[in-house]
């Protein structure tokens, strides 16, 4: 359990909170709502009731992550979203193509949601094209991914985040500011086991220290890419909600986790592991947690 | 062949020890038909096409790359791979008219590269989803029986010099001290 030296940024949209010092505000956990084929909207409606609940219960704030890979679900997806969550809830889109990336940042425009969006995400294949519709249509917070193909430990994150490792022109934080982002996260890229799975842990400390900025990543990845895993059934789900905990208790502030699905496991999880982080932090660095953290809540 | 010959490991099936086609698939329902040599899912534009790279030109018997699936939504690496073979990098690192997200190569030397694109022909079956069709081009292949492309070409992976002396073996990293009650602060500062 860590505290910082560097002064530990604290960025809020609609009311929740990412980063400061480990031990003052719950971590903040993205839970991947993915479809498969044709949204089905009245399973994902239970999910997010489930994670509303669930947050409500513990203290952990729960934002939903909507993976969307087809631009013909665009319109129905961001109704969804318009419609089932609380008019301060906010959401991450979580989007591999780039030009879908630019449509759905116009219709979020279109729907005036961006001052709820988180985006998911800036990274080293940004298109020119992608770099005009952010600035056209700036969401609240942007996740940026540190992934350097070139050297995957915490110094090649931090290079493509400073300059760029000659992979593009700039480093990725230049580019956000350059689009006109203030609130970043930081995600440490989770690569499989085998490409240094552990250096996206390790970095979370180094990258909190060095910017002071909101950090996490999601961990669960390499659990999906740990093939052996496949032989222990039982295990696997387990194995895959307790690889979250690694991020708070490295310091970090944010952990994407998925399926949603598997809420009912990672968010009391996450609530008892910071309630483990807040303990120590409060009794050695004085860090109070706020009133709404799990500690607060479920230790009466 | 046995599996020391695919030195970066990864998520493949071996097969025919002296085939000639490698099949890459993407996303499909497919088991290849006996005579392939190997076979394996490619998921994404960098890390992955890396590997398929060095796990084909360490055997001179591979002379085929069958691709083949409906291409990776987003990460392109069907299409990225192909882009890899017909024109190679530029300076960055990136593969030239890639449409992939991110489609950098940054663990091979561009010998290993050129070796690739000699070394292997791309059967470009991306879209294609029936099977049967899919196995006669490979059997086709397979009839073809081209000699071996000279030695094994083992591509060593490219590690970024270490350049901090670490003394503190408590560090987490070079850049940080944790002392032993857990405060963090930058080395040096």
């Amino acid at each position: 359990m860590f505290s910082f030296t560097q002064e530990q940024k604290i960025f809020d949209i609609q009311g929740i909170s990412f980063g400061g010092q480990p031990g003052m505000y719950p971590t903040v956990l993205f839970a991947g709502l993915f479809f498969k084929g044709e949204p089905d909207f009245d399973t994902a409606k239970k999910h997010l009731q489930t994670i509303s609940e669930l947050s409500k219960q513990t203290g952990t704030p729960v934002i939903p992550d909507v993976f969307i890979r087809k631009a013909e679900y665009i319109p129905s997806i961001l109704s969804f979203l318009e419609n089932e969550l609380s008019k301060k809830q906010p959401f991450s889109v979580d989007i591999i193509d780039p030009l879908i990336k630019i449509e759905v940042l116009c219709q979020l425009a279109e729907k005036k949601l961006l001052a709820r969006t988180i985006y998911n995400s800036i990274h080293i294949g940004i298109t020119q094209q992608e770099r005009d519709a952010l600035r056209q249509h700036t969401p609240a917070m942007v996740i940026v991914v540190a992934f350097n193909p070139k050297d995957t430990s915490p110094d090649g994150k931090i290079e493509v985040l400073e300059n760029g490792a000659h992979l593009i022109e700039t480093g990725l934080f230049h580019v956000i500011r350059d689009i006109g982002v203030e609130k970043i996260l930081v995600d440490t890229a989770a690569l499989a086991p085998g490409e240094n799975s552990g250096a996206a842990i390790a970095a979370i400390p180094v990258i909190k220290e060095e910017y002071g900025l909101p950090t996490g990543c999601a961990i669960h990845n390499v659990v999906e890419k740990s093939r052996w895993l496949s032989g222990f059934n039982q295990a696997k789900k387990t194995v895959d909600a307790a690889s979250n905990i690694s991020i708070p208790l490295f310091g970090g502030d944010f952990a994407i986790f998925g399926p949603i699905e598997n809420a009912e496991i990672v968010v009391p999880l996450i609530a008892w592991q910071d309630i483990l982080v807040s303990e120590y932090t409060e009794n050695y660095f004085g860090v109070n947690p706020i009133s709404s953290h799990p500690r607060r809540i479920l230790l009466q | 062949m046995t599996e020391e010959y695919y030195p970066w490991g990864g998520e493949f099936t071996i097969g025919a020890s002296k085939g000639c086609v490698a099949v890459v698939l993407l996303n499909i329902e497919y088991t290849p038909p006996e005579g392939v040599a190997i076979y394996g899912r490619l998921k994404t534009e960098n890390i992955g096409i890396e590997k398929i790279i060095a796990n084909t030109i360490s055997n001179p018997f591979l002379r085929f790359l069958v691709i083949c699936g409906d291409d990776i939504r987003g990460h392109r690496s069907g299409s990225s791979l192909i882009a890899l073979h017909r024109n190679g990098i530029d300076s960055n690192h990136r593969i030239i008219e890639a449409p992939g997200a991110i489609p950098y190569i940054e663990n091979l030397k561009e010998e290993a590269i050129k070796r690739f694109q000699a070394q292997l022909s791309v059967v470009d079956l991306i879209g294609e989803s029936d099977t049967g069709k899919i196995d006669a081009v490979i059997a086709d292949h397979i009839q073809k029986i081209p000699p071996p492309f000279g030695e094994p070409y083992i591509a060593l992976r490219l590690k970024p010099e270490i350049t901090v002396n670490i003394t503190d073996n408590r560090a987490l990293h070079s850049r940080i001290i944790i002392d032993y009650m857990g405060k963090v602060r930058k080395r040096g500062g």
